[in-house]
């Protein structure tokens, strides 16, 4: 077993991150792997992987569902699975339904809530909402189902950040100050009104409907007035969430590639994760390519090269000068790729491994073995 | 590969729409981490050198495209990067600024309004708002005439990745279905005229050679062509490695991978490039098999740091190809 495996020794949760398409998909479903054939129950709840990734998971087209990946694939790849690999799909939509469904103090509200416009707002397009329910379904896997280990693979968001502040976000945004003052039961009315109605006839009101029109302003308020008495539900179980990941018994592994873009971000990221005294597995560097040239001795020429080949043909010679090309590039990757990464292990924690650029796209569970064999 | 394709009907750009580059807005989008800001740097740098005014707009993005042109970054307001070249990194909060002050006139008014706590929580629930508003500041400028002349020639957009950019982009045609009337109708109607007009406008994918990209670039396009309906430019498929070993060579190399250097490290290198070559042929021949688009091979270009002279690199080889 590899030093990030060995972080994970007595651990339930790892929840994976990192920059968009950097691999975090493949590491999360070869960590869940590498539990199941050393004998655990394993999970990995991921959001968009690769087709043939999702087929060779068996998630083809369940969403929300966990299924248990079948055996014939771990005979496929000549793997003995002495435990069992779960995985499932994460449907934010779902999610929030299922949320506002575990919520709301009736069938009628919960209705409402569903069908209403800004709802879909909320759920769908509101920056975040596909983090937020990320962590949602993790609590929910961890605290309501017995899998040994669950691994989570977050969305790909711009910036891995979004994933630890979307919760405080979407909450602020649903309960904040402006929200309870809107909220508040308006005085001497013999039922719960808005402020927003008294509100309706004043100059700001008017300027603001000259933006939107007066019909998306009642939709707001409609959905506060829904959404009210939900919102203390929603905070308690966000503040067990976030509680949640601050436990020895969950890891955060960050994937990057070795591109300054994506290595800023892990370090970034990092740092939070340090701030927040969330714990930290370990990290790791995808698609790294291998030095092939160490040492200070300049890169072969092309005549050393057709030397070396044997033959003065002109066949040698051309081919010689191409490889010499070839290196050559190679080596400004490599080296790049290096000066990089030195930089990651620097400012990072924990178990450090760098994965090289693998020779084809990992589709199915042999592919992930041998991914897991580097972790 | 690319060439052999017979000419495609349901392209929507035809013989009488303009060259790529003499179109007033170009959005350049795709999968995260494919090269969008590269090839909008380059694509405005190859404009720039047939003597347009051009203006690359980032939508809320971490800035990179001034940077790449060696340039220090822009913010939220227009910036000249390099001569022909300005910047700007659009963002829902000055964008809604902008437009607040263009409506209500005065900036004390606006403040008063837009700057209320009410409204501001008001504003963030309102159904794709920031979208709305970072749309309209960009087609903005791609439509504004200064005396009668555009105030530029070319407007490049390096939009967000694939998922983002559908939601940005679909945001005139779904307020046209919901908003009955009023101002977010009425700049609803002009965008979205803006956006499909193919005198205009033209939408350009970015794809690289690998599974994933690949894949999110046949919805891309799917969506593009039967949802957003905007006119569609040239594929740029990025980084796209050459085949330079024939299988004759690779089995060669095969048995020279453990000798002593300076073969044994050539030859390594030469297979992982072989291979890397091989792969990308295959994801490239199923993205041309999916996608009905003439497209643009750009080459991998082996650089240590991205900057200027790698955009140099990437439209020295766009150049003739737009």
């Amino acid at each position: 077993m590899g030093a990030l495996l060995d972080a994970f020794a007595g651990k339930r949760i790892a929840v994976v991150v990192g920059s968009g398409g950097v691999g975090k998909t493949t590491v999360a479903a070869a960590i869940a792997l590498s539990r199941a054939l050393a004998g655990g129950r394993a999970l990995v709840c991921t959001i968009d992987p690769a087709r043939r990734l999702a087929s060779a998971l068996g998630l083809a087209s369940l969403g929300n569902v966990e299924s248990r990946v079948p055996t014939q694939e771990f005979d496929r790849a000549s793997l003995l699975a002495r435990g069992e690999l779960w995985a499932m799909m994460l449907d934010v939509k779902r999610t929030w339904d299922d949320l506002i469904a575990r919520h709301a103090p009736s069938e009628a509200q919960r209705d409402r809530i569903l069908q209403s416009r800004i709802y879909q707002q909320v759920s769908g397009a509101l920056a975040g909402s596909q983090e937020y329910m990320a962590m949602e379904k993790l609590y929910e896997l961890a605290t309501e189902r017995d899998y040994d280990l669950v691994v989570l693979d977050t969305p790909p968001t711009a910036h891995a950040l979004d994933f630890l502040e979307a919760p405080d976000r979407i909450l602020d945004f649903l309960g904040n100050d402006t929200a309870r003052m809107l909220l508040a039961p308006a005085v001497g009315a013999g039922k719960l009104g808005l402020k927003l109605f008294q509100l309706s006839g004043s100059y700001v009101a008017k300027t603001l409907s000259r933006f939107t029109g007066s019909d998306v302003l009642r939709d707001v308020a409609d959905f506060m007035d829904n959404f009210q008495g939900m919102y203390e539900g929603f905070k308690s179980r966000a503040a067990a969430v976030r509680g949640l990941l601050g436990q020895p018994e969950v890891g955060f592994v960050l994937v990057s590639s070795a591109s300054p873009l994506s290595i800023d971000e892990a370090l970034f990221f990092h740092g939070h994760l340090r701030a927040g005294a969330m714990p930290v597995a370990g990290v790791v560097a995808n698609r790294v390519t291998p030095d092939l040239w160490t040492g200070d001795a300049p890169l072969p020429s092309a005549s050393s090269l057709a030397a070396s080949l044997g033959g003065g043909g002109e066949a040698d010679a051309a081919l010689a000068a191409r490889l010499a090309r070839t290196l050559a590039e190679h080596q400004v990757f490599a080296r790049s790729d290096g000066r990089e990464l030195k930089r990651l292990w620097r400012g990072t924690s924990g178990a450090q491994v760098a994965i090289p650029r693998l020779r084809s796209d990992v589709h199915d569970l042999g592919g992930l073995a041998a991914l897991a064999s580097w972790l | 590969m690319w060439t052999s394709r017979p000419p495609d009907d349901s392209l929507s750009s035809s013989v009488a729409d303009p060259a790529l580059l003499d179109r007033r807005l170009l959005i350049v989008t795709g999968k995260g981490g494919v090269g969008k800001s590269t090839v909008s740097a380059a694509l405005a740098l190859v404009a720039a050198r047939r003597g347009k005014r051009v203006l690359v707009a980032e939508v809320n993005a971490q800035e990179r495209v001034a940077p790449l042109l060696g340039a220090p970054q822009a913010g939220p307001a227009v910036r000249q990067a390099i001569p022909g070249v300005s910047t700007v990194n659009v963002d829902p909060r000055h964008a809604l600024e902008e437009y607040g002050l263009m409506v209500l006139r005065y900036r004390a008014l606006y403040h008063a309004v837009f700057e209320n706590r009410v409204v501001k929580f008001f504003l963030r629930m309102i159904p794709s708002l920031p979208e709305t508003l970072m749309l309209g500041k960009i087609l903005h400028e791609a439509r504004a005439e200064n005396a009668g002349h555009p105030r530029w020639d070319l407007v490049v957009v390096d939009a967000p990745s694939t998922g983002h950019a559908v939601q940005l982009l679909r945001v005139p045609s779904a307020l046209l279905d919901t908003v009955p009337g009023g101002p977010m109708r009425r700049d609803a109607e002009w965008m979205q005229r803006l956006l499909t007009d193919p005198a205009r406008t033209a939408l350009s994918i970015v794809a690289i050679p690998e599974e994933m990209p690949v894949s999110e670039t046949i919805d891309l396009n799917a969506q593009v062509r039967d949802v957003l309906r905007i006119p569609r430019g040239p594929l740029f498929l990025n980084a796209m490695p050459d085949a330079r070993f024939s299988p004759e060579e690779v089995r060669r190399l095969e048995g020279l991978r453990e000798a002593p250097p300076p073969l044994g490290p050539a030859s390594r290198a030469a297979l992982l490039q072989a291979e890397r070559a091989e792969q990308a042929g295959r994801h490239a021949a199923r993205l041309a098999e999916a996608v009905d688009l003439p497209a643009v091979t750009l080459p991998l270009l082996a650089v240590d740091r991205w900057g200027r002279e790698a955009v140099e690199g990437i439209a020295g080889a766009l150049e003739a190809r737009v």
